[in-house]
């Protein structure tokens, strides 16, 4: 039945009430990587193994992550009709007690029972609702609205929640044009770290006649803390494919790639899978839907490479070639991956579009601040009480973040600093935590919004051993291509490294500003450009710590009792 | 040419062309720009970022003109209308002084911040001032160093904070011809780009990422096994002292001379670096040359030094009871005549040197004419004389058609029985740029070459059956009607006989009796006729000799015709011969039965014609070629010769054992640079000048007539050709052979060919014109039997008709181009030939104790491994030699898969691991590979001076076959 949309919907309806409201009690495991790590998989066995011991007959799935990291591993029961009950933090011994209570028995364990999600109206005697925990209740989520809630290998879940609704609504009912004013209109921006607005950047691909057009997805991912790119695709790719379909859409191209950091099995895996039940089911490949819109997708790998990351980078290494950024222009809307006319976007900024694309970009603008519609996933990692991936409204401050989602501080006294962006994003004291969460706001507070990981750091950290070791991820990924990034890391690199070890100079600081200037200047992609971020950036809120690591007697930073340091030990050939 | 773009850089209006950088325009209008990264002819890549510039663009917004600044390379960023560039800003010497600071930081440069620099001299070697390992003054590259130029230009302040570490790595001296010192290499990447994508080798790369980053070959792996071609174009971009050639490698070039490679027919133009001493110490390919496109190989790049060899002759020598004897060269040329008066002219033999100039060609042709009333004459690697042959009948010119740069252009290059990449080698890149951009590249031929592995088809024929096969794509042409019909009916006549002659031969007889598919003969024709632009190269290697050769030219060009392949850009036919300026020997009459024009020896009008030049007349008998030569010697029919051995290989396969057969002559006058087999048995030795002590024009494949130059005087009592035979023939006689000067012999030549008319040394000092060039103003034909077409872009055209010059295009292109000559022939209709030798038969090689010996040469071959071993300092390929065989002929000869057996042939024998296999080389051939670097290894190793001119091995030869005794396991013999 491929190309029969509506007949997919309702046998999708079916399934999904079947699953909630049939006669078997549904079991979900959060399964994504955060889960995987804390033990999902120990979890997921002992459920199953319970319920074959005690007979029950529950349908058990893996969903994806509702980015609540700190309490994986999460299960949840959802008894037919009835409310879904979570648990988290679960020990795979726990399971069976559960699957005899709960699953089997029909009432949940309280006291072990974590929250509670359900129609409105419906409450469960002494559990919090979900959506009104702390981590929760500020959150909107768009593009991960169903994470953690369906089966991502299962586009029949994804369909019965609304799924490709956007698609079939742009297919039978809008022109290419149309679909492009809704993104225009929504004011939605890159989410890549550039922040261009997405809108304008398709209408440079839309017109070109070229026979071949290519729409690229980036997930290489690879900055420290940041993991919501991965999370969406492990969680719901659908979502992706759904934006990009659409974008292909909305932009007369013909082809996509989805551009995974290879290793990463689980969001590989999801997209494949999503890929294939599209062509299955008619979602891809020649005539969709029936309409004249043809498109064609697949997954691209890069190799171990933070700068394959790059656009032009991304486009060499899907040729096969070394990933080293082209120079521009020209620009990828005129030569882009193949030499054929192409554009790129993030991961979030197009799990953004189905949904725009369905409600209307003016729905999509109604959500955040003026200048920076929509949402900011946003990834919390180190010194926090809740780490995980969050969606929030744009312009939160990052001290609600911080303190009302994330709980505060987690050891320690209080946060010093936050590394945010990326390595390349620098770091961000005190003084700035009542900015908004907000493009230009962040800008203008000296760092970048960038992937949306918030790294938080104690007052343990020191700082100049934090940049030391920002500058030698940032060395490391250099490509070596450009003389200002290959040469000019290495040796900023160098100076940090000896003002670590107590042995600083007093030019080193001036030294470091002029080699970052002509980086800044000099440099051929952003990697280079941003290269001094990082130091530019502590040296606004903690120039103190830094000038006093290039004083005579300092005390070396960072270093383990022997003496010895975390870094690369090669810098050059 | 379009309007150029208008822009400013530093105050001055510089015009750009479409697509032009600011770096290029700014450098066409003469202002400088630094930069380390970018080289002319390739693409830009912007690496280095020593060309940054500031921009100014203003822009409309809404109402407002906004300008808009950035900080650009300048080898990257297109001229815009309007710009204006800043090119030396406070802020951009700033910038620019920052990264070549952090890059001096990674790089030796003593030197540079010693304050004794001004007062250093070439010689000094300094005590103290600078640790021996920091020095310029050590690098092979000082003073002609970029990067030093660079920071100088720049003025940069060495006092820097930054921390200098030097390397410390080996220096990789074991590869064939040239040292990598990667303490030095600044990775530009210049030569990972230049054998990408010019050279399409890809033997380098860069290797590792961030602050490691640098340049080698794939995994570490020596240069021999990394598929280097040894052509030496990285040497020539490396702006620092990374890469340097082995060879006087510390030698400081004097001056530089702009001269021609003499080793192969492309005629390569190259620029001479001379030391103080007159010698020539470093060959570069030159950047501008028309011929060679800045390219050079391995001979050319690496094979110039002979000159300067030790065991060069020097004066003239008799021998006397057995023994040389020094003597004047009055005597030695005394000596020569007398012996010479003893014979009757059928009995004597002039061979000229295959390097000679178009100077000593002529000269040579007349002497033996004038002096020795002779027609045995022929320039010595005249070896497969059909090709020019049956090109100058059928096309009017014996040589290529078309330049051979314009093979970059062709969408489809068919190669016929040619090893391009061995024996022209520069000729072949094009083909591969081609063959990148998507080009149709069919390759009929036996053996497996470098072109194999571009091949969109390769017609694997049986040996022989080369020209069966021509023939058969012709049928299948005009059976699907896919010929150019508008050329073919306003240019050509006689092809009524060829359908009638092609009616014989059915594709599919043709492909089961060239033993090839059908389909893919098929394949191969239609994408030949359909390209649109489709050019042939034909090769001389066909198993079949002479006959086959002939046919084989024969079925090219008509196929070309068929398909209207003359006349345009990307087309034409390219024939493959050996010996540098053999197509000059011939248009100047050093020939059998060519005289001076090229005039047939038969007509008696042309007789009259050079007969009233030279004041003489002689036999109109065809006399004897190369080919025959030496068969003839052997007959007794020849018994005394003069050769000029500069660069001829006597044992050359063609030559039928020439070396050999000089041995039996009563008489033998050998004119060398070198001692060798040929001297040996000569009775009058004279020395000869080699290329860098003479002056005179040679002709190369694709006609252009280039200059060599003299680059020293002649350093004992060396003479050129036309110096030797003026003066041998003013011992015979008065025969207005004494020339003053090779310009004066020009001056001569000019009025005895046509197609010369319009040359001098004096116009071709600024670099080749190709002929015909009939007059003074003239610029030459780059292209033959050229008709500009309204589509075709006008590179140099050559108005045909007063019909086509009355075209709005053709007038238009007069007024831009000098006055163009009238083509070959006078505008005949260009025939087809349809005479039965089309159609030669294969030979019969399935039966016997002999196979033929296919042997090929490539670049790498992925599919066996090659280890590398150490024998002294130099590396050489170590691999398990294989010949394939098809399994019929190893049932017959008791041979199995993985057999040791030897096989011997004329040329010696050599134990290899037989492989039988099916899909490999048809029946009743054996075929072997050698790889590029085992070529390169033997030349830099061969302990004659000069080993380049001609490649042997390539040639089909008869090997016998025998099994060891004792059998080897195939996985043991590999392992």
């Amino acid at each position: 039945m491929p190309g029969n949309f509506e007949e997919m919907a309702q046998r999708a309806k079916a399934q999904w009430q079947g699953l909630v409201a049939g006669r078997r009690p549904w079991v979900r495991v959060g399964y994504g990587i955060s889960g995987q790590a804390a033990g999902a998989d120990a979890v997921f066995d002992a459920a199953v193994k319970a319920c074959r011991e005690q007979g029950a007959d529950a349908e058990i799935s893996r969903v994806g992550s509702l980015g609540l990291h700190y309490l994986e591993p999460v299960l949840d029961v959802t008894l037919p009709g009835g409310p879904r009950v979570f648990y988290a933090n679960l020990r795979p011994d726990e399971v069976a007690h559960i699957v005899r209570d709960h699953v089997k028995g029909g009432k949940l364990i309280a006291g072990r029972a974590y929250a509670y999600d359900a129609a409105d109206g419906v409450s469960v005697d002494g559990l919090p609702k979900l959506a009104e925990t702390e981590a929760f209740k500020r959150q909107v989520r768009l593009a991960t609205r169903n994470c953690g809630d369906i089966d991502p290998l299962d586009i029949f879940q994804y369909v019965a929640n609304g799924g490709y609704a956007g698609l079939h609504k742009a297919l039978t009912s809008m022109t290419p044009e149309q679909a492009l004013d809704e993104v225009k209109k929504s004011g939605l921006r890159g989410r890549g770290g550039a922040a261009f607005p997405t809108g304008v950047k398709w209408s440079f691909l839309a017109p070109s006649k070229a026979p071949m057009k290519y729409v690229l997805v980036n997930c290489e991912e690879g900055d420290p803390g940041a993991f919501n790119d991965k999370g969406i695709l492990e969680s719901d790719p659908h979502t992706l494919i759904e934006g990009l379909l659409l974008a292909g859409y909305a932009t007369n191209s013909n082809y996509g790639y989805v551009f995974i950091r290879h290793g990463h099995d689980l969001p590989v895996n999801a997209t494949k899978r999503a890929i294939e039940q599209c062509y299955e089911h008619g979602l891809a490949g020649k005539n969709i839907l029936g309409t004249k819109f043809s498109f064609d997708m697949e997954v691209a790998f890069t190799g171990d490479s933070y700068v394959a990351g790059e656009e032009t980078a991304l486009m060499e290494a899907i040729e096969g070639k070394r990933s080293a950024p082209r120079f521009k222009p020209p620009f990828p809307a005129a030569f882009g991956v193949w030499g054929r006319p192409s554009n790129i976007n993030n991961v979030k900024t197009i799990a953004y579009v189905p949904q725009i694309v369905l409600k209307g970009g003016d729905w999509f603008k109604s959500i955040g601040t003026p200048t920076s519609s929509g949402t900011a996933i946003v990834c919390l990692t180190g010194h926090i009480k809740r780490p995980g991936m969050y969606e929030i409204p744009m312009g939160l401050t990052i001290r609600q973040v911080l303190d009302e989602i994330g709980g505060g501080v987690s050891e320690g006294k209080e946060i010093k600093l936050l590394q945010t962006g990326g390595p390349l994003g620098g770091v961000l004291g005190p003084a700035s935590f009542d900015t908004a969460i907000d493009f230009d706001a962040m800008s203008k507070a000296g760092a970048i919004l960038g992937s949306g990981g918030i790294i938080v750091g104690n007052e343990t950290v020191q700082v100049v051993d934090l940049i030391r070791n920002l500058v030698a991820f940032c060395q490391f990924e250099s490509c070596g291509k450009c003389f200002p990034c290959r040469l000019g890391n290495t040796h900023m690199l160098e100076t940090l490294d000896r003002m670590c070890r107590g042995q600083g100079r007093a030019g080193d600081l001036d030294l470091m500003a002029r080699i970052g200037g002509a980086m800044k200047t000099g440099s051929l992609c952003g990697h280079g450009q941003l290269g001094y971020n990082p130091i530019s950036s502590a040296l606004k809120f903690f120039e103190g710590e830094f000038k006093s690591s290039v004083q005579a007697g300092q005390k070396p930073l960072g270093q383990f009792e022997d003496g010895s340091m975390v870094l690369p030990t090669r810098t050059r050939p | 040419m379009p309007d150029p773009i208008l822009f400013t850089v530093d105050g001055k209006q510089v015009g750009a062309q479409p697509g032009q950088t600011i770096l290029q325009a700014a450098m066409a209008s003469g202002i400088y720009i630094p930069y380390l990264c970018y080289f002319p002819k390739m693409k830009p890549y912007g690496a280095c970022r020593t060309c940054v510039v500031e921009t100014e663009v203003t822009v409309q917004r809404g109402d407002q003109k906004v300008v808009q600044k950035a900080t650009v390379a300048s080898c990257t960023a297109p001229a815009q209308k309007d710009m204006i560039v800043h090119t030396n800003s406070d802020p951009i010497r700033d910038l620019r002084k920052g990264i070549i600071e952090l890059l001096m930081a990674e790089h030796p440069h003593g030197c540079l911040t010693c304050h004794r620099i001004e007062l250093c001299g070439p010689q000094d070697i300094c005590q103290r001032h600078v640790g021996v390992t920091d020095r310029c003054t050590i690098c092979p590259k000082n003073e002609r160093c970029e990067l030093k130029d660079t920071v100088r230009m720049v003025e940069l302040d060495l006092r820097t904070p930054l921390n200098y570490h030097r390397r410390n790595l080996p220096i990789h001296t074991d590869d064939p011809f040239y040292d990598r010192d990667y303490n030095l290499c600044i990775v530009c990447a210049r030569c990972v780009r230049v054998c990408e994508e010019v050279r399409f080798d890809t033997a380098l790369t860069l290797t590792n990422r961030s602050g490691v980053s640098l340049v080698g070959t794939s995994h570490g792996t020596s240069l021999l096994e990394s598929g280097c071609e040894f052509c030496g174009a990285c040497v020539d971009v490396c702006p620092v002292g990374a890469l340097v050639e082995r060879d006087y490698k510390w030698e400081k070039a004097s001056r530089k001379v702009k001269t021609i490679c003499t080793n192969c027919p492309v005629g390569c133009q190259m620029v001479a670096e001379v030391n103080r001493y007159d010698k020539v110490v470093r060959s570069v390919a030159d950047i501008q040359g028309d011929a060679n496109n800045g390219q050079a190989c391995f001979k050319g790049k690496f094979g110039y030094d002979y000159p300067n060899a030790k065991q060069r002759l020097k004066h003239p020598y008799v021998r006397e009871g057995g023994v040389m004897r020094r003597v004047t060269w009055d005597d030695a040329l005394g000596r020569a005549a007398a012996a010479l008066k003893k014979y009757k002219p059928e009995e004597l033999a002039v061979v000229a040197s295959p390097r000679g100039t178009n100077e000593d060609n002529y000269v040579a042709g007349k002497f033996a004419r004038v002096v020795l009333k002779t027609n045995n004459v022929d320039s010595g690697l005249n070896i497969a004389p059909e090709l020019l042959d049956v090109l100058r009948r059928r096309l009017g010119y014996g040589a290529a058609t078309n330049p051979v740069w314009h093979l970059e252009r062709s969408k489809c290059v068919l190669v016929v029985a040619g090893n391009p990449t061995e024996e022209q080698n520069v000729l072949a890149v094009p083909v591969k740029k081609a063959a990148r951009a998507k080009a149709a590249i069919i390759v009929v031929d036996t053996r497996e070459t470098e072109l194999t592995r571009y091949a969109t088809e390769w017609l694997r024929v049986r040996p022989g059956t080369e020209a069966l096969l021509l023939s058969g794509m012709a049928r299948v042409i005009i059976d699907e009607t896919l010929e150019d019909k508008e050329f073919v009916s306003g240019r050509t006549s006689d092809l009524e006989p060829l359908k009638h002659a092609l009616a014989r031969v059915e594709p599919s007889a043709v492909a089961g009796e060239c033993g090839v598919d059908e389909a893919q003969l098929r394949r191969a024709a239609r994408a030949f006729a359909k390209s649109g632009a489709s050019a042939v190269l034909l090769g001389p290697d066909t198993a079949g000799g002479p006959a086959v050769r002939s046919a084989m030219a024969d079925a090219s060009v008509n196929l070309a015709l068929l398909c209207g392949s003359i006349g345009k850009e990307g087309a034409g036919v390219f024939p493959l011969y050996s010996g540098a300026n053999t197509a000059g020997s011939l248009d100047v009459g050093c020939a059998p039965a060519l005289l001076p024009g090229p005039r047939p020896i038969e007509s008696h009008a042309d007789w009259a014609e050079i007969g009233s030049l030279w004041g003489a007349g002689a036999p109109t008998a065809r006399g004897v070629g190369m080919p025959q030569l030496a068969g003839e010697i052997r007959a007794g029919r020849i018994k005394a010769a003069i050769v000029m051995g500069d660069g001829l290989d006597p044992d050359a396969e063609g030559l039928d054992g020439l070396g050999q057969a000089l041995g039996r002559l009563e008489f033998l006058a050998v004119s060398a640079v070198f001692d060798s087999e040929a001297t040996a048995r000569a009775q009058v030795v004279l020395p000869a000048a080699p290329y860098s002590e003479q002056q005179g024009t040679v002709t190369n494949v694709e006609r252009r007539v280039q200059l060599v130059r003299r680059i020293s005087a002649p350093k004992n009592e060396e003479k050129s050709g036309w110096e030797t035979f003026g003066a041998l023939a003013g011992k015979l006689g008065p025969t207005g052979l004494s020339y003053k000067s090779a310009e004066d012999v020009f001056a001569e030549v000019r009025k005895a060919v046509p197609h010369y008319a319009g040359l001098s040394h004096e116009r071709l000092a600024d670099g080749g014109i190709q002929s015909p060039c009939l007059e003074a103003g003239s610029a030459g034909t780059p292209i033959l039997h050229f008709q500009p077409k309204a589509l075709v872009p006008p590179a140099a055209p050559t108005p045909q008709t007063p019909a086509q010059t009355g075209s709005a295009l053709a007038q238009a292109t007069v007024v831009v181009q000098p006055p163009a000559p009238a083509q070959v022939d006078g505008g005949k209709k260009l025939a087809f030939v349809s005479d039965g030798r089309l159609f030669e038969r294969p030979l019969d090689v399935e039966s016997g104790q002999t196979l033929l010996l296919a042997h090929g040469r490539v670049l790498h071959q992925s599919g066996r491994e090659a280890g590398v071993v150490k024998r002294g300092d130099m590396n050489y390929i170590s691999r398990e030699e294989v010949a394939s065989i098809h399994p019929d002929d190893a049932v017959r000869l008791g041979i199995r898969d993985g057999d040791l057996v030897d096989i011997s042939g004329e040329a010696g024998g050599e134990t290899v691991t037989a492989r039988v296999k099916v899909g490999g080389p048809p029946r009743g051939v054996a075929q072997m590979t050698t790889l590029f670097g085992t070529v390169a290894s033997a030349m830099q190793d061969d302990p004659r001076p000069d080993p380049s001119p001609y490649v042997k091995g390539l040639w089909p030869g008869r090997v016998r076959l025998t099994k060891r005794p004792v059998r080897v396991p195939a996985v043991a013999a590999a392992g």
